[in-house]
């Protein structure tokens, strides 16, 4: 797949996402995500993806209907004098927090095909020619990322064993400092290594060239398709405030969200 | 003709006000220059010196000429060099920009805007110069260290340049990872290439060296090149071990469901060396921070006896933060309540001269010696160490074999993972090969 194509999907998944406050148009935007990414990338690869959707997706819920006290049906109520926390929990707080979840979540599936799909050359190749070294050199540090973590549980182990203990947040510094240092050194080492092979002579080219398939016109096509006919379908805003209501449902933005499970006909998992 | 030449060059890094070169002349000639040296003598910046990398990219103070291929190094940036030196570094994992191995070895070549037509041609030639054709295709992070190491040989090959400079390529790689860099390099000289080395392992390539070179102290010497003179086969001294220090019993072990050993014994004692040998991935590091007790067993039973850890980790350096070497020491004897000065383990491991500096600035070698003195200082009950001799120069390496004979005979419990056959052969008591999950004797 061509990382040009997954990023006119993902930009139109954002951008309706984003675009909309209504959450029925929001769900089929989330289910679309979830699906393309289980046809191209697999179910077993999505697990720890989904786990951090479902965590932040909740926090960001618990969030609203901790702070947000409005609305007129009142689920219970905590004494007023409790700082922040005080105050009625309404029904409409946690509709409103439950569309705001499932904005973040869609928003995170959406963008996920660029690190569960793609490998950092695919997204690089794809990007213009002008931003072709900044592009190399994100690869690049993106590689320094593994040694980052097993560098940390290194440091954090061999300093256990010279009787460090941590007390308090000062004493992380122990750990910290030479994982930083480390990673510092390794970016410096990455930054010569690239020197030496005549990074930032001038303009680039590429070993591979960056091909559209007819899957990846259909894509593009589909996804500016789905942003164009949103747009003009003028799908109702909901609001929960003050009495929760259910959100209006038409033909035409229903429509539009459904192109954008094109991807589950065109990816494929190569697992 | 030389293809580099060097004239009264001195360098000064960045704040330093002693030279890291004096008043450096020597030309490069085509076939094999071997650069030895101790650790901290001024190698790798003479190398780095060849592509401009000092002073262009380490800034600094530098004074007199240097000349390759005709372009004066001082006055032309690195990065226009590439194409006339390639530059192998010591750590394979700090030198891949891509995630694939045909991508990473065109890097260069995309970097000078070559069309891509003659991309592809240049890169499976490098891939073939560098024995690794094979490779096409693979993802980087699933290569072994001597694979990561010729993938980087092929991607300074692949801009087909005049002088190849490899810096200490096999110091973080196994004896099998080693012998499969150095192979590769002496086929390049073998094509007619020049090719400038900085080793330690010199029994592979000086028979096809045409010149030896000698940096210490900032200073060149050049000689013919002779055998390596073989250090006459120690054998440990004799051990009375005391009572059990560590023990396994049972033990199963690994990471999230992924086994790495199974239903493993073995115990080691006071007063013992215990090398423990066998492949990459085999499990010597994780039967170490068993024993260590920084990783639980998924199973089994680990025991040792109270008393301080000395665990030297695969990464040693990461360790290093304090300002000073000695201080560094001295943290570590103030934890463990120990009264013995720093002084004690910088002079065993010959490092009084760099006491006073902060690690991180040390060479490669010297920075393996600090770390060591970091965790061995006092009297520690079990000395754990991973490749302890990675990278070493023979001096440092029988510095050490000095310091592990002495924790040995004064009661500490030892055990090694190791690659290094002569340090086996000469400190352990017992060796135990860890492969395929299990330990044997």
């Amino acid at each position: 797949m061509n990382a040009r194509s997954v990023a006119a999907w993902s930009a139109a998944c954002l951008f309706i996402v984003l675009f909309t406050t209504n959450p029925a148009y929001k769900v089929l935007v989330l289910a679309a995500a979830i699906a393309s990414l289980a046809a191209g990338a697999g179910l077993h690869r999505m697990r720890g993806l989904f786990t951090a959707i479902v965590l932040i997706a909740a926090f960001a819920t618990a969030l609203n209907f901790v702070s947000a006290h409005l609305g007129t049906t009142t689920l219970f109520q905590l004494p007023d004098q409790i700082p922040a926390l005080g105050g009625p929990y309404t029904l409409e707080a946690l509709a409103a927090g439950v569309n705001g979840g499932i904005t973040v979540a869609a928003a995170i599936a959406a963008a996920a095909p660029f690190s569960l799909m793609l490998a950092s050359h695919d997204v690089m190749d794809a990007l213009p020619s002008a931003l072709s070294r900044t592009g190399a050199a994100i690869a690049a540090s993106l590689n320094l990322v593994p040694s980052v973590a097993s560098s940390f549980v290194q440091v954090s182990e061999a300093q256990r064993l010279r009787r460090w203990r941590p007390r308090g947040p000062r004493s992380w510094a122990e750990v910290v400092v030479p994982v930083v240092l480390t990673s510092v050194e390794g970016s410096i080492q990455l930054a010569e290594s690239m020197e030496a092979r005549g990074f930032g002579s001038g303009p680039r080219t590429s070993l591979r060239a960056t091909q559209m398939r007819n899957t990846d016109w259909i894509l593009v096509a589909t996804s500016s398709a789905a942003v164009i006919a949103f747009i003009a379908a003028r799908a109702a805003d909901w609001y929960p405030y003050p009495t929760l209501h259910a959100p209006a449902i038409t033909i035409a933005p229903l429509a539009a969200c459904l192109l954008l499970f094109t991807p589950v006909l065109t990816w494929r998992s190569r697992a | 003709m030389a293809i580099a030449r060097i004239t009264h060059l001195s360098y000064w890094y960045p704040g330093s006000t002693n030279p890291a070169l004096t008043n450096v002349t020597k030309e490069f000639e085509d076939g094999l220059t071997v650069i030895t040296g101790p650790s901290g003598g001024g190698k790798s910046t003479l190398l780095r010196v060849l592509n401009g990398l000092v002073p262009h990219f380490h800034g600094g103070r530098i004074a007199g000429s240097i000349e390759v291929q005709g372009m004066d190094v001082i006055k032309t940036p690195t990065r226009r060099l590439a194409r006339t030196v390639g530059f192998v570094f010591q750590d394979p994992e700090l030198q891949t920009v891509y995630d694939v191995v045909d991508r990473e070895v065109a890097f260069g070549l995309e970097n000078i805007a070559m069309p891509r037509p003659e991309m592809v041609g240049r890169v499976e030639e490098a891939l073939h110069a560098a024995g690794i054709s094979h490779l096409a295709g693979r993802r980087v992070r699933t290569l072994s260290g001597g694979e990561r190491q010729r993938v980087a040989l092929a991607s300074a090959l692949a801009m087909r340049p005049r002088l190849v400079v490899l810096d200490e390529p096999t110091s973080q790689l196994d004896p099998e990872g080693a012998a499969m860099v150095l192979d590769a390099t002496v086929r390049l000289v073998q094509q007619g290439r020049a090719v400038v080395i900085a080793e330690h392992r010199l029994e592979r390539l000086l028979p096809e060296a045409a010149a030896l070179v000698t940096v210490d102290n900032g200073r060149v010497t050049t000689g013919p090149p002779t055998p390596p003179t073989h250090h006459a086969s120690a054998r440990p001294t004799p051990s009375h071990p005391g009572p059990v220090a560590w023990s396994l019993t049972g033990v199963t072990a690994g990471f999230g469901s992924h086994l790495v050993l199974d239903h493993v014994d073995g115990a080691g004692h006071e007063g013992e060396v215990v090398a423990l040998c066998g492949p990459n991935g085999g499990g010597k590091t994780t039967l170490l921070r068993l024993i260590a007790g920084a990783l639980a067993p998924f199973s089994g039973k680990v025991e040792r006896r109270p008393g301080r850890i000395a665990y030297l980790p695969q990464s040693p350096t990461a360790l290093l933060h304090r300002p000073t070497l000695r201080a560094e020491i001295a943290m570590t004897l103030e934890r463990a309540g120990e009264s013995d000065a720093p002084e004690v383990i910088l002079k065993q491991l010959g490092l009084e001269h760099v006491a006073g500096r902060y690690p991180r600035d040390l060479s490669t070698g010297e920075r393996q010696r600090a770390a060591l003195a970091a965790v061995l200082p006092g009297r520690p009950a079990l000395v754990l160490l991973d490749e302890p001799t990675r990278g070493m120069d023979d001096a440092s390496r029988d510095a050490l074999m000095r310091l592990i004979t002495d924790l040995k005979q004064s009661g500490s419990a030892i055990v090694l993972a190791t690659h290094d056959a002569e340090l086996r052969t000469a400190l352990a008591d017992r060796v135990l090969k860890v492969s395929g999950g299990t330990v044997t004797t």
